[in-house]
């Protein structure tokens, strides 16, 4: 199965000379941190940030924003779903096959962080197990607790809980599915989400 | 005398207009390049960070790999060793074949480009569709990527529509971006929902946690990640970083690098294999570990594949990334491609730069590139038997003070000849693009002399 591992391995070691050290851990100067740096930044990369609000407001700006996406199926991953507690999304069960949510028009998912620096929030396969929702929606929505935003992808990296690289995996999302390709003109919506919105909350439960 | 490279530019870049738009649009990724390193104050610390912690890896790298096979173990995917690209192909192969993976979906991986991967298992009755926008359609013309970023970039949306009209449908004369990708998406939707396994490349395997990492714009690699329920990533040897904090670093440098974006749309850490799933990683050597070992060339393996070179490359701008022959273009690939392929001609794609350094200017890594293209000159065992001549007549000429005059007057008289075009004019290749300036009528000494004359 791995037959040319032991060679392979033994020409890196022969040709690894163990002399340069490792610089240490980054220590360079966080920029900023507030939200509107995040905001500009999402809406450079072709997303939109929402908020902050007070976390009860979600569902309704979650309803509204839906609204103007289009007529569908809605799909809340189980983590959004319990922070909505709104019958019009259909919570997203455990056992549902990747391949069954093609037909999705709106999900909304957690984010864990997000970054000022790049806009991109992380999503962790604790929030939502099943992936797929994230690109085989055809509008894509990612609640943010304002207390994870970090100032650049150093910091998020040290901020992540543990367990975050737990299968299937974490994912950043910086704005909706893009493509230059066909002569540098910009199209959303290449393969995945046509667009993002990133719906930032300030939780009610304070301190907490 | 012509290279390789200099005959091969004319195919796809056929004349001036097809390369002043070819340059425009792969200047304009430089542009993108430089306003995103502006907007970060900390970009040149992050770089020379960057060139450190590679040139650490790099010479440790049999630490590293063993610590990513081993915590990607753990995490339950399974770890293969391939020693040159037939026998990755052979890896790829037999993992699809017992599984009776018949419909593959691909995301960019230069890597497989490389080692022939898609002819090979099209070859065994596996049906592989390139899901990259850009891929697909090099794919349905049935040539390679021109760039390492972009590999459509030398065609134009016209073609494309003439593409996309004949093997998708799309109506005749149909040429707006912006409804041929949605074209494109709407073909590749069901490929994916019935793809029964998917390929990808990695742009970095972290040690420390045994994740893979893939960056894309589109998504298309993680719909292949989630889809089906077997992934293959495969992998150069030279992908490790050691922890977090050092793929924060390269990941802040990629995207800003390759075409401005301050990160790509989606980068995913994949770390073992979905529940119910499979997950499978190759790691390649094919000529790799030849470069580590030598401590003039093993530099180039730091690269991290963002293309900034290529954007900035006077020649590689000018000629297209066909003319090189090779899987990566532009100068890192002129710098990889003498250890990674066995085909000679690759050994003079090194003479073909004005050693300007635009391109080590612009490296995140930190790569000496137009030092090693100078490097890979000096033992150019296959230069044109041309050029060699040409190279021994200069020294005898310049090693003799009056041949070297009786020369300057030979040529001085043959100068209306050369400076015309005509068939078998040895100066042929330099008129096709300039002309040259009337020459002063005397030699420089003699100038000189009467200059300095009362």
């Amino acid at each position: 199965m791995s037959g040319d591992r032991e060679a392979v391995l033994a020409r890196v070691r022969a040709a690894a000379g163990r002399r340069v050290p490792h610089p240490g851990v980054w220590e360079g100067a966080p920029g900023l941190t507030d939200f509107p740096a995040f905001a500009r930044i999402l809406a450079a990369v072709g997303g939109e940030a929402h908020g902050p609000l007070p976390e009860r407001e979600l569902p309704a700006a979650l309803a509204a924003w839906a609204d103007t996406r289009g007529a569908g199926r809605r799909v809340a991953a189980a983590s959004a779903a319990r922070r909505l507690c709104d019958p019009r999304w259909e919570t997203l069960g455990e056992a549902v096959a990747p391949q069954a949510l093609a037909d999705v028009q709106v999900a909304v998912g957690v984010g864990c962080l997000g970054v000022a620096e790049n806009g991109a929030l992380a999503v962790l396969g604790r929030d939502v197990p099943n992936r797929a929702l994230l690109f085989l929606a055809e509008h894509l929505a990612l609640l943010l607790d304002v207390r994870g935003l970090v100032p650049d992808l150093h910091a998020a990296f040290r901020a992540l809980p543990e367990g975050a690289l737990a299968p299937p995996g974490l994912t950043w999302v910086s704005g909706p599915s893009k493509t230059a390709d066909i002569e540098q003109t910009l199209v959303l919506g290449a393969h995945g989400p046509r667009s993002l919105a990133v719906f930032a909350f300030e939780s009610t439960l304070r301190g907490g | 005398m012509r290279l390789p490279l200099d005959a091969r530019a004319r195919v796809n870049l056929p004349d001036d207009r097809a390369v002043a738009r070819h340059d425009a649009a792969v200047f304009d990724l430089r542009r993108r390049r430089d306003a995103a390193v502006a907007a970060l104050p900390e970009f040149e610390a992050l770089r020379q960070r960057a060139a450190a912690v590679k040139r650490h890896v790099l010479d440790h790298l049999d630490l590293y790999l063993e610590r990513f096979e081993a915590r990607a173990r753990a995490a339950g995917a399974v770890v293969h060793f391939a020693g040159d690209a037939a026998a990755h192909n052979r890896i790829v192969e037999e993992l699809l074949l017992e599984r009776g993976a018949r419909r593959v979906v691909k995301s960019k991986s230069m890597l497989t480009e490389e080692c022939g991967l898609n002819p090979h298992l099209e070859a065994r009755g596996i049906e592989v569709v390139d899901t990259d926008l850009g891929e697909r359609i090099v794919q349905l013309r049935r040539e390679p990527p021109s760039h390492i970023v972009v590999p459509a970039i030398h065609r134009r949306r016209g073609e494309i529509g003439e593409l996309f009209h004949r093997h998708l449908g799309t109506p005749a004369g149909e040429s707006d971006p912006v409804r041929l990708t949605e074209h494109a998406r709407r073909d590749l939707r069901p490929r994916f929902l019935a793809a029964q396994a998917a390929i990808s490349g990695v742009n970095f395997a972290v040690a420390e946690t045994g994740s893979l990492v893939v960056c894309t714009n589109e998504g298309n690699a993680d719909l292949g990640m989630t889809l089906p329920g077997l992934h293959v990533a495969c992998m150069g040897i030279e992908k490790l970083v050691p922890d977090l904090d050092d793929l924060a670093l390269f990941l802040r440098l990629l995207a800003r690098s390759a075409t401005g974006q301050p990160i790509t749309a989606y980068t995913t850490l994949v770390t073992g294999p979905r529940p119910g799933g499979e997950l499978h990683v190759v790691i390649v050597d094919n000529g790799r570990t030849r470069l580590l070992a030598s401590p003039t060339h093993r530099d180039a393996l730091a690269c991290i594949r963002c293309g900034a070179c290529l954007n900035t490359c006077p020649v590689y701008r000018r000629a297209g990334g066909h003319a090189y022959g090779t899987s990566v273009a532009g100068p890192i690939g002129a710098v990889l491609a003498p250890a990674l392929t066995a085909d000679p001609a690759v050994r003079t794609l090194p003479l073909a730069s004005s050693l300007c350094g635009s391109c080590s200017a612009v490296c995140p890594v930190g790569i000496d590139l137009h030092g090693q293209l100078l490097a890979w000159r000096r033992e150019v065992p296959a230069a044109p038997a041309r050029l060699r001549w040409a190279a021994r007549l200069a020294a005898a000429l310049l090693a003799r003070p009056t041949l070297y005059r009786a020369s300057g007057r030979l040529l001085r008289l043959a100068w209306p000849l050369l400076a015309r075009r005509w068939p078998g004019n040895p100066a042929g290749g330099w008129l096709a693009a300039r002309e040259l300036p009337p020459h002063p009528g005397a030699s420089f000494a003699a100038r000189w002399r009467r200059r300095r004359a009362p």
